[in-house]
């Protein structure tokens, strides 16, 4: 592939559908396209599900180049989002289902000045301005992390496209291959045990 | 079920929209006829703003890394695999004897009007110069692209990958060679080549994909003398996140890491992670916090 990087300045935007398809034909520019118009939104949800700047830039990377090796398989049998989604929540639900297996140290660490979240040391959350992070106590945010860290990869995953991508429960259910009773199931539960452990904090 | 249980266990649904209209019209009815249910519901609502206050942000350095390295295995990765016309048509099964001899005929053709078939031959021109008769005369280096395949015990094989390790002009190479290399770093020469990697290669995907190689080896003296100084000299803080973390994981702290650890103090380590757990690593072994 070439020209990956030329920036794009051909005066006209394509709609997606033509970009699917330029970029089907070989058009690296409408790749790019493609890429710039989702990458945002693929890295924070796996940088969010996976809290590891490390770890989603691989889901990115393996994301975007499962896309290009089966761009032409792409039939517009759903959303061009839906699809690229489908392997993005594949790919962070392997790597949660990989960590509960291995018990991988927890992101939030034990000190003797009380509980330190290991991307804290990465300064990756939002800014220092956000208005959103000084309403809520340090203690409520570990907690808030701590019982998100304990769903289910599917509870966590469900909560994560509704809560925080905005996402509706059908289209997640398209997204994760079930139904929409199953996704609002998944949701339930997560927001039952979240409600359950926040109850003294919140 | 009373009225009031059965309307609160549907409130975090109704905050998030996703009530049918029957059941949102139920419960918003019931809202309006009882205080105490409006009460809990405020609270419901406290809950959705403080879960908004864990969500991050990637920062934009990571997304331009991350558009840097899938350009570069872009540049690497072989074109996507078309489909052919045939095939798009392929559910017409009875076409599929006609499209068949097509493609026979095609292919005999094509064969007989393509003098030359697809060589793999790059050239450079090396010289020019004037030649008799108006003519030019130019020298060209040709370089021909060659595919071989084999396991990484055959020696040239192995000999190539550990060369393609430190090939300087491609990072996307030496990412996706250190890929091969994980798995095999019990051997000497490839853990040497991951453990180069860790401690010289410029570009920090490289070097990230070679501590993964070398992690189930953590425990060993030469790879930990390589993470120390991840520890203590690389720029990358997702990198010496990484390190600390191996470097403390489950083995008792030989008197190295138990120096590296208290260097790192003394050095002015930034409170965050990696002071965190050095201090409680270096604590757990009842090491000083400080070198005398």
């Amino acid at each position: 592939m070439t020209n990956f990087g030329v920036s794009l300045k051909k005066g006209l935007q394509m709609d997606e559908a033509a970009l699917i398809r330029a970029a089907q034909a070989g058009d690296s520019d409408a790749f790019e396209q493609l890429v710039r118009a989702y990458d945002q939104s693929v890295l924070r949800l796996a940088m969010n599900l996976l809290r590891s700047p490390e770890d989603a830039h691989d889901v990115y990377q393996e994301a975007f180049l499962r896309v290009y090796r089966n761009l032409n398989s792409f039939r517009f049998d759903c959303s061009f989002h839906t699809w690229l989604f489908r392997i993005v929540t594949n790919l962070c639900l392997d790597q949660m289902r990989k960590r509960k297996v291995r018990k991988e140290d927890p992101t939030v660490l034990a000190t003797a000045e009380g509980p330190l979240d290991r991307m804290d040391a990465i300064a990756e959350e939002r800014v220092d301005g956000d208005p959103q992070r000084h309403l809520f106590s340090g203690q409520v945010r570990r907690k808030i992390k701590e019982v998100l860290g304990e769903l289910t990869p599917r509870e966590r995953m469900v909560f994560e496209l509704r809560h925080y991508q905005g996402l509706r429960l059908r289209r997640i259910g398209e997204m994760l291959g079930t139904s929409e009773e199953a996704a609002k199931n998944c949701l339930f539960r997560a927001t039952q045990k979240m409600r359950a452990a926040l109850g003294d904090f919140v | 079920m009373s009225d009031c249980k059965w309307a609160r266990q549907r409130l975090a649904l109704l905050l998030y929209g996703e009530l049918n209209l029957d059941e949102e019209e139920r419960v918003e009815s019931h809202l309006d006829g009882c205080a105490e249910c409006r009460e809990v519901l405020g609270r419901e609502k406290a809950m959705h703003a403080a879960l908004d206050s864990v969500e991050v942000e990637p920062s934009p350095s990571l997304l331009t890394e991350c558009r840097e390295d899938l350009r570069l295995r872009l540049d690497e990765s072989p074109a996507p695999r078309r489909i052919a016309w045939w095939q798009r048509i392929s559910a017409a099964w009875v076409w599929r004897p006609a499209a068949a001899l097509a493609l026979v005929a095609i292919g005999f053709f094509a064969a007989r009007q393509i003098p030359f078939a697809k060589t793999g031959i790059s050239e450079r021109v090396r010289y020019v110069e004037p030649a008799e008769g108006g003519r030019v005369q130019l020298v060209i280096d040709e370089t021909r692209q060659r595919v071989i395949s084999g396991t990484l015990d055959q020696a040239p094989i192995r000999g190539l990958l550990l060369a393609a390790a430190k090939d300087p002009s491609d990072p996307g190479l030496r990412v996706e060679t250190m890929e091969l290399l994980d798995g095999h770093a019990q051997s000497a020469d490839i853990r040497d080549a991951l453990i180069y990697a860790v401690e010289h290669d410029q570009n920090a995907a490289v070097r990230a994909k070679a501590i993964e190689g070398l992690a189930p080896y953590a425990s060993e003296p030469d790879v930990r003398g390589a993470l120390a100084k991840v520890l203590l000299a690389d720029s990358n803080a997702g990198l010496r996140t990484e390190a600390i973390d191996l470097l403390t994981r489950g083995v008792t702290l030989d008197p190295q890491t138990v120096g590296t650890l208290q260097e790192l103090l003394v050095r002015g380590e930034q409170p965050g992670y990696v002071r965190e757990r050095c201090q409680s690593a270096l604590r757990a072994v009842k090491a000083s916090l400080e070198t005398y």
